[in-house]
């Protein structure tokens, strides 16, 4: 990995963002990576957006919170109006499909727009509570920031405890992830042909 | 005692956490305190930590007696802490205060938040000038100012060290930023790395007749003479001038050929550091400076940079708390100064470069 990817993760309280930003962040320094992650905090915790920024790389890590993401995920309407100052011409902006968004609400100079039905699919073909491990794997699809065994690990960590009071939950959660990762693969081919242009400058990545 | 650590071990954690490990390890026996935010999960993991480790922890009813306590469990000869931010760190300045007249050892760790008054509990870099300088004295004391979770962890350690040798009040500034961020670190046991930890005693209620079996001891905040305070204040102040280049850190680069110096400290510093590597990358002369100690100054090392550079750009999440600082130290020195001031907000890299371009054009 070259540069530092950046990544930014906002939804509503409750959503997940924060464990699905401290499980990459935590597969990341288990890979071995230079990491930083900060949560957003404050008055604005409690039952406002929440916000989590992650930055890995190789070399050390600069400040905690940066100007543009590597890719940004919006999981509500409040959060894609939250997000909008992180995106520019090199970010890839995915947010739930669900999410009923008028054209001028999406950050307009975005590198490449993502619409996932991840709500959806995590209602229809899994569960509605593994919906932030099927943003994961659109993050790691997306990335490639760490590898998929990693995160695996990283889940079985964080969650192990639930897997083993019930273990069909263990294979729910892998199977959101990489149903998400599916999703973002399908989506950004069908704008981009076979290889989406977001990833074209990371080549390590897909 | 059991160590806390037996062997060398990597670690993913927030600062707050790192703290409550680095106290720990440093052989710290009680803490004091009293929450605030962003500061408050040091006393969480204490108090998780401390019991398994024969340690103590106090509440108090608020950062007066905080402070106070932590004198008086200083006083006992006993290894003693406390953390606290923002109006805490304000109210806390009254112990502190008579923890300077009367040289006592006491460690604060301060994660600073917005301010004045209650403002944000998110991050500043606006408790600077409170930390260095604050009570009804002469800034008699010892801040580091870190940087990282390594630095964090380092640092503690050996504010503990820093206190117990000079009997000087000793600060490990942090912030909003770093008490809740994330990063890796190695944690260690200061002796496996032959950091040898300094040795406590009490200051009252030792053993043997005072004036014959030991010189007596006289601790006092309250003199009926001026000039027995003068004669205090005095002494004191020349132990600090005595010690400060011993206890004053920096680190700095490229300085030498720079047509401009970037200034910062704390967590800024990480801005200013990959700004200046993106700016040499594209042939620009840039340097840093970064004071580690806010008090002492490195008074020497920074009149040297600010004499031989042609610009400097102070950067800092405050209106301009290190520039005051900084320019006691220069003092007379020719560099043109320019700043980048945001208090309250956090600066990223880019900004910091866009405004050095500015300057170099």
């Amino acid at each position: 990995m070259g540069k530092t990817v950046k990544i930014v993760l906002a939804g509503e309280g409750g959503q997940g963002v924060q464990s699905v930003a401290q499980i990459i962040a935590e597969a990341a320094d288990e890979e071995g990576k230079q990491v930083l992650y900060i949560p957003n905090f404050g008055v604005e915790q409690r039952g406002g957006v929440s916000v989590a920024y992650v930055q890995i790389g190789d070399g050390p890590i600069g400040s905690p919170k940066f100007e543009k993401g590597d890719i940004v995920v919006a999981l509500s309407d409040r959060a894609v109006q939250r997000t909008g100052r992180y995106v520019g011409p090199k970010t890839a902006f995915l947010y739930d499909s669900s999410i009923p968004v008028e054209k001028g609400d999406l950050p307009g100079d975005a590198g490449e727009i993502l619409p996932i039905p991840a709500i959806d699919t995590a209602k229809k073909e899994l569960h509605p509570r593994v919906f932030n491990i099927l943003i994961l794997g659109a993050v790691l699809g997306a990335t490639g920031v760490v590898p998929v065994d990693r995160a695996r690990l990283a889940i079985e960590k964080k969650l192990g405890y639930k897997f083993e009071k019930d273990p069909k939950l263990r294979d729910l959660n892998f199977r959101a992830m990489d149903r998400g990762m599916e999703l973002v693969k399908k989506m950004a081919g069908q704008r981009n042909g076979d290889t989406p242009s977001l990833f074209a400058n990371n080549k390590q990545i897909i | 005692m059991e160590k806390p650590i037996q062997e060398e071990r990597k670690a993913f954690l927030t600062g707050n956490e790192v703290v409550a490990w680095a106290a720990l390890v440093a052989g710290a026996e009680f803490m004091y305190g009293y929450p605030i935010t962003p500061q408050n999960e040091i006393m969480h993991y204490w108090t998780r930590l401390a019991p398994r480790y024969k340690r103590g922890f106090l509440q108090t009813e608020d950062e007066l007696s905080a402070g106070f306590t932590t004198i008086g469990g200083v006083m006992g000869g006993k290894k003693a802490f406390t953390a606290t931010a923002g109006p805490g760190n304000t109210l806390m300045q009254e112990p502190l205060s008579m923890a300077e007249m009367m040289r006592l050892p006491v460690v604060v760790v301060v994660q600073q938040r917005g301010g004045p008054s209650t403002a944000t509990v998110i991050y500043s870099q606006q408790e600077v000038t409170l930390t260095t300088m604050g009570g009804n004295g002469e800034g008699l004391r010892i801040v580091y100012s870190t940087s990282s979770h390594q630095e964090l962890f380092d640092y503690t350690i050996k504010a503990f060290n820093t206190a117990w040798r000079y009997r000087f009040p000793t600060f490990v500034l942090g912030d909003g930023y770093q008490a809740k961020m994330r990063e890796p670190l190695t944690l260690y046991d200061p002796e496996a790395r032959g950091v040898a930890m300094v040795g406590t005693e009490p200051f009252v209620g030792k053993e043997g007749v005072p004036g014959i079996e030991r010189p007596p001891a006289q601790h006092r905040n309250t003199f009926s003479l001026e000039e027995e305070l003068y004669e205090k204040v005095k002494t004191d102040a020349g132990d600090y001038e005595k010690i400060a280049p011993s206890v004053a850190e920096y680190s700095s680069k490229y300085t030498e050929d720079a047509d401009l110096v970037i200034l910062s400290h704390g967590v800024v510093f990480r801005a200013v550091a990959e700004a200046v590597g993106s700016l040499r990358e594209h042939g620009f002369k840039v340097g840093f400076f970064r004071p580690v100690t806010l008090r002492p100054m490195p008074v020497g090392p920074a009149r040297e940079m600010a004499q031989k550079a042609k610009k400097i750009l102070i950067a800092e999440s405050a209106l301009g708390q290190l520039a005051r600082l900084f320019k006691e130290a220069a003092f007379g020195a020719q560099a043109e100064i320019h700043t980048l001031f945001k208090p309250g907000m956090g600066i990223t890299a880019e900004e910091v470069e866009e405004k050095a371009r500015e300057l170099l054009q």
